[in-house]
């Protein structure tokens, strides 16, 4: 036990406790100077074929996918399908088309998970695996590169 | 615990890690849609310089590990039914026996254009600050240790869940989102809960009474600034039994948090602040009729680095009486307790590793200055050494 002491003693000030609240400050100033680089991709929304829904505001889509949003204004199930965390497209459409970072989708399914007051979303691994599962579930959303367009799916419009 | 427990543990560990993912997928063997299985086990290790923390830490204990197994199944579109099962070891505190975290019904049953409503009933997780609902899963928390001025682990059953209901609902604006929770229940206390507010097990009763919760959270651009405030507030009652030094009285808890949390991209500040006002009533000589007022707050800065690594550093303050911060009322006081086991500074810097998405180490050193969120169950106040450091590991999985 002494010799630990004796080891956080010989720690040279500059890395002291004392000098944390400088170092926290230091680095908080420069995340506000940090804006990341945007890779664009054009993406697009896409529900079941048979929804009744082909426009949605920005706030809602956001609701649906943080999974607290459970059902369609007609009243039916919503199921929500996303690519992996780190999956370009989930990148890509997570910033550009909901305005916010996966983690803070991981996070809000994690929180509503592990809470028992919901659900997390099911994950496809493909653009084709993702068409394929909203053609044959109903109340399913989810989305597509606008080049991976397809005609079986219906296109969701954001307001 | 000793090397073989530990072994014999690890060994468990593993086999488990083996057998639970099979069961997740047995989930969409059931081809049901509405069906979900998840669950997290995670096993720490912790050594101090001195003190005792989750178990016998100032020769390294292994006695840290939670495990949980959750189910949720959408009975109707609106409708869900869901509980976890939760095993937690935290040395003479927590002694990993089964428990139901929550086991409830959420009727999700009004919704609008910008926002809804819903009623939760059951044992319902208690919505304290940003971190409390999931305080347990090791990838939902900041650090090992979740800051002890706000997430006590001495009297963590108070806070944990309680048997009651709790209205939601949402307001979706272009200025925000707005997320409220209120409601009543009785907090599932344990004897942690009468070592914390009358210092020892004793053979009566402290039950706890209906509490009130309340939970306001604001959220702009979808959590990148969150603001919450929190209120609970309810009494806890001592039957004592024949032998006991205290008389039939009432403690009087009321919890207020303030939280605030911004998050860029790889950035994560967060703040909380804490005060909680114990008041005791016809509890005897021993705890005179009184009010006090716990305070305690933290600062905490992640940043991620790379994709798969995160450095955190947090200062966390406790003070156990905000009139008589630095202990030297309580010292003087009868019994003599020294000053330094009425607050505690901790300086935490940690790393994690998301090795994969499922699978998650962290490491953290604590500096501390005090011993306020020690508990009386794992240490002798009166020994107890003011300045210490602890090292914690910790390794999870999750499903």
């Amino acid at each position: 036990m002494e010799k630990r002491q004796d080891r956080t003693a010989a720690i040279p000030d500059w890395v002291s406790p004392r000098c944390l609240p400088m170092v926290l400050i230091l680095l908080l100033a420069f995340s506000l100077l940090f804006f990341p680089s945007r890779q664009a991709f054009a993406l697009q929304l896409i529900t079941h074929p048979d929804a009744d829904i082909t426009e949605i505001s920005r706030n809602t889509a956001r609701a649906v996918f943080s999974m607290r949003r459970q059902v369609w204004p007609d009243g039916a199930a919503i199921r929500v399908f996303v690519f992996p965390d780190k999956h370009k497209l989930h990148k890509a459409f997570a910033k550009q088309l909901l305005g916010i970072f996966p983690h803070q989708l991981r996070r809000a399914w994690d929180r509503k998970v592990f809470s028992g007051t919901g659900q997390a979303p099911d994950t496809v691994q493909s653009e084709a695996e993702m068409i394929e599962m909203i053609k044959k579930t109903p109340g399913a959303v989810g989305y597509i590169s606008e080049d991976n367009r397809d005609e079986s799916v219906q296109i969701l419009e954001m307001e | 615990m000793n090397r073989y427990r530990f072994w014999k543990w690890s060994r468990r560990l593993v086999l488990l890690s083996w057998l639970l993912p099979p069961l997740a997928t047995a989930a969409s063997l059931f081809a049901d849609e509405n069906l979900q299985i998840h669950g997290f086990l995670s096993q720490g290790y912790t050594h101090t310089s001195a003190n005792n923390w989750f178990g016998d830490s100032s020769n390294g204990s292994w006695d840290f590990r939670e495990l949980g197994l959750n189910a949720s199944y959408r009975l109707t579109p609106q409708l869900q039914i869901s509980g976890q099962l939760l095993s937690l070891t935290a040395g003479e505190m927590q002694d990993g026996s089964l428990s139901l975290d929550y086991g409830l019904l959420d009727y999700h049953f009004a919704n609008f254009d910008n926002g809804s409503i819903g009623l939760r009933i059951g044992r319902v997780k208690t919505p304290i600050g940003l971190y409390n609902e999931t305080r347990d899963v090791a990838f939902t928390r900041p650090t090992n240790f979740l800051p002890q001025s706000i997430y006590f682990d001495k009297v963590r059953n108070l806070e944990l869940s309680n048997d009651g209901f709790e209205i939601y609902g949402d307001l979706l604006t272009d200025w925000g989102d707005l997320l409220l929770q209120g409601g009543m229940g009785k907090p599932v206390t344990d004897e942690n809960v009468e070592y914390a507010y009358l210092g020892n097990d004793w053979q009566g009763e402290l039950s706890a009474d209906l509490f009130f919760f309340g939970r306001v959270i604001y959220e702009l651009d979808g959590g990148r600034i969150r603001l919450s405030a929190t209120i609970a507030d309810g009494d806890l009652d001592f039957e004592p039994g024949p032998t006991d030094p205290f008389s039939n009285g009432t403690t009087g808890i009321q919890l207020r948090v303030l939280s605030f949390q911004y998050n860029a991209e790889s950035w994560h500040f967060t703040t909380e602040y804490m005060q909680e006002d114990v008041i005791s009533r016809d509890l005897g000589a021993l705890q005179p009729d009184g009010d006090n007022t716990a305070e305690g707050y933290y600062l905490q800065l992640v940043h991620d680095l790379f994709s798969d690594w995160e450095i955190i550093a947090r200062y966390d303050v406790s003070y156990l009486n905000r009139d008589d911060r630095d202990g030297t009322k309580q010292e003087a006081g009868p019994f003599g307790i020294p000053a330094h086991n009425m607050f505690a500074k901790d300086w935490t810097l940690g790393l994690r590793w998301d090795i994969t998405p499922a699978f998650m180490v962290r490491g953290e050193y604590h500096w501390v200055d005090g011993t306020a969120w020690l508990s009386s169950r794992e240490n002798n106040l009166f020994q107890t050494e003011r300045h210490w450091q602890m090292f914690s590991l910790l390794a999870s999985y999750r499903f």
